[in-house]
């Protein structure tokens, strides 16, 4: 049988569906062709490229400033850790430094993007598997942290806020309370998330040990960020790696057992729990001071070189490449997605599920189609 | 038998606990808004669609390099003698383009800034024409756009402008 997705010789007793690419569980376009006997898959094989922009391509053409614009429609839901992940490589060439405040701005922003992105997920895992109500409360507070976004850059989505050397501009003054306002109105809300939809039997059923990847084949297919420490893989690049000043932070990493769909749901939701925490910690630092450090030109250009930085984004490991010729531009840059990498080892854990359950599985993985296309 | 009655018991406890957040939420008061005839007023700052003033401009060019889009363009107007003077002839944005990223913003020297975000996120067009806004000396802010059928200037009827929300201009 060929790899291709398409018209793939099957048996008498065998059934091609394709899953998507417009169907509402894969969130965006991805396209998953599946081969059946009765109800178990014997054969998947995502197709992706529907989103395909070019745009590791496109900031060859474009400035380094150019290229944050660039940075913030990859992972749109959270926008704010590719903008950190670009200009820590951006600055590790040009060899710049970050004020304090802009760094504790910067790692609040993408904590609270963490939250909002795995807000998202949560709504949307439990649609998929029939629970609407969670999805109508995961949005409300999502809401809450886009009008900090929109107060603090202007946008809703794609920031560009986090930029070479320093942030965009300085929170208003209202922006601290109102964050920890909405931090204390979003910690008892977890605890209800817990009892609309962790704990219920209904939804245990249909995660609960449904799509387990072991600890061995985590590693193996280089899954990153919740997916991986569902599997009980310790391994967080703001503790092993620490940048932005994480290391002056004090969290724990989540940690899965049996890496099913239910752990890796679980582990975002505890994940949120560790953002609230950073989130504090990085208010409480928010001394007043400079925003932007010095010696970014309006037309960067790097000494040659190159630099690798990766960052813990909400979706993974997130890094980036960036091969500097002395230009304007970027010589080559080169993302490492994480939903890209996660979402291959679909191919080998939907074999011998069932097909109810691709949809938990497929959930489970959290991808944004913007990341893995590009 | 008894295990089938305890899972059905167990889930129906469960969907009660669930029904009670769901009932609690209830009681509050609605987060919700009534969109086309209630309209939430974006923060200060807010980067919606771009607003630019042809008297402020001095034709500098830095906004059209400060763009990632490369979507504004402008001419330099010439005075009688034919020596370029600095302002514009005419200044243009494609919005069918436009990142909303505030860089051409930033970029630019003049005080007020000759272009700049409203807070209008009402943008919608229902012509690829109209997402090429053209701004020349008389027109006002907002802009106008080129109808390639008619061949003349035409009011961006497809937008619905959030007329209260300007933060320099009122209408
Ligand atoms: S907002 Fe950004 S994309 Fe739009 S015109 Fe200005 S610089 Fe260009
Ligand atoms: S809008 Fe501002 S930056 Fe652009 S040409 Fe005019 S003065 Fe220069």
């Amino acid at each position: 049988m060929s790899n291709s997705p398409a018209a793939p010789e099957l048996k008498s007793d065998q059934l091609f569906v394709n899953l998507g690419p417009q169907h509402p569980s894969t969130h965006g376009v991805l396209r998953v062709g599946l081969t059946i006997e009765g109800e178990i898959v014997v054969k998947a094989v995502p197709d992706i490229g529907y989103l395909h922009r070019g745009t590791e391509k496109l900031a060859e053409l474009r400035g380094y400033h150019h290229c944050v614009v660039i940075s913030d429609r990859w992972d749109y839901l959270s926008a704010m850790n590719n903008n950190l992940m670009f200009c820590l490589a951006a600055e590790k060439l040009l060899k710049v430094e970050v004020p304090e405040r802009a760094q504790h701005l910067r790692v609040a922003m993408c904590e609270l993007n963490r939250i909002a992105s795995h807000l998202l997920f949560f709504g949307t895992f439990g649609i998929d598997m029939g629970a609407f109500t969670a999805f109508l409360h995961a949005f409300r507070e999502r809401e809450m942290v886009l009008d900090l976004f929109e107060m603090s850059c202007g946008a809703r989505l794609t920031y560009n806020y986090i930029r070479l050397a320093g942030v965009m501009k300085d929170v208003p003054d209202a922006w601290v309370a109102r964050c920890r306002e909405f931090l204390e109105f979003f910690k008892p809300r977890l605890k209800e998330y817990d009892e609309l939809l962790s704990f219920n039997p209904i939804f245990l059923d249909r995660t609960k040990g449904v799509g387990a990847i072991s600890k061995a084949a985590a590693v193996d297919w280089g899954l990153s960020g919740p997916n991986l420490r569902a599997s009980g893989v310790d391994y967080d690049a703001r503790k092993s790696e620490p940048y932005s000043g994480y290391e002056k932070y004090d969290f724990d990493v989540p940690l899965g057992g049996d890496g099913d769909c239910w752990d890796r749901y679980y582990c975002r939701v505890r994940e949120m729990h560790e953002s609230i925490k950073i989130v504090e910690q990085a208010l409480a630092k928010l001394q007043p001071g400079p925003i932007l450090g010095k010696g970014v030109a309006k037309v960067p250009k790097p000494v040659p070189g190159e630099a690798y930085v990766h960052v813990e984004g909400a979706r993974g490991d997130l890094g980036c490449y960036l091969v500097s010729d002395g230009n304007m531009a970027p010589y080559r840059m080169h993302i490492r997605a994480p939903s890209f990498i996660n979402l291959a080892i679909l191919q080998e854990m939907l074999v011998g599920e069932r097909m109810s359950d691709v949809i938990a599985i497929l959930g489970s993985i959290d991808i944004v189609l913007g990341e893995v296309d590009r | 038998m008894i295990q089938y009655f305890s899972e059905v018991f167990g889930a129906f406890f469960a969907i009660l606990k669930g029904m009670s957040v769901t009932f609690k939420t209830m009681l509050k008061p609605s987060i919700t808004v009534q969109y086309p005839t209630e309209k939430l007023v974006p923060f200060s700052g807010f980067r919606g669609a771009l607003l630019f003033d042809a008297e402020t401009c001095i034709s500098c060019n830095q906004c059209v390099k400060a763009c990632p889009s490369y979507c504004i363009q402008l001419e330099n107007a010439v005075n009688e003698t034919g020596k370029k003077v600095a302002k514009v002839a005419w200044y243009s944005i494609d919005f069918g383009k436009c990142n909303f990223c505030r860089l051409c913003e930033e970029s630019c020297p003049t005080k007020p800034k000759a272009v700049w975000h409203s807070k209008d996120y009402e943008l919608t067009f229902f012509r690829r024409d109209e997402m090429v806004r053209c701004w020349k000396k008389g027109f006002d802010f907002v802009g106008l756009y080129w109808d390639r059928a008619t061949k003349d200037f035409r009011k961006p009827e497809g937008q619905v402008q959030i007329q209260t929300t300007q933060e320099r201009f009122q209408y």
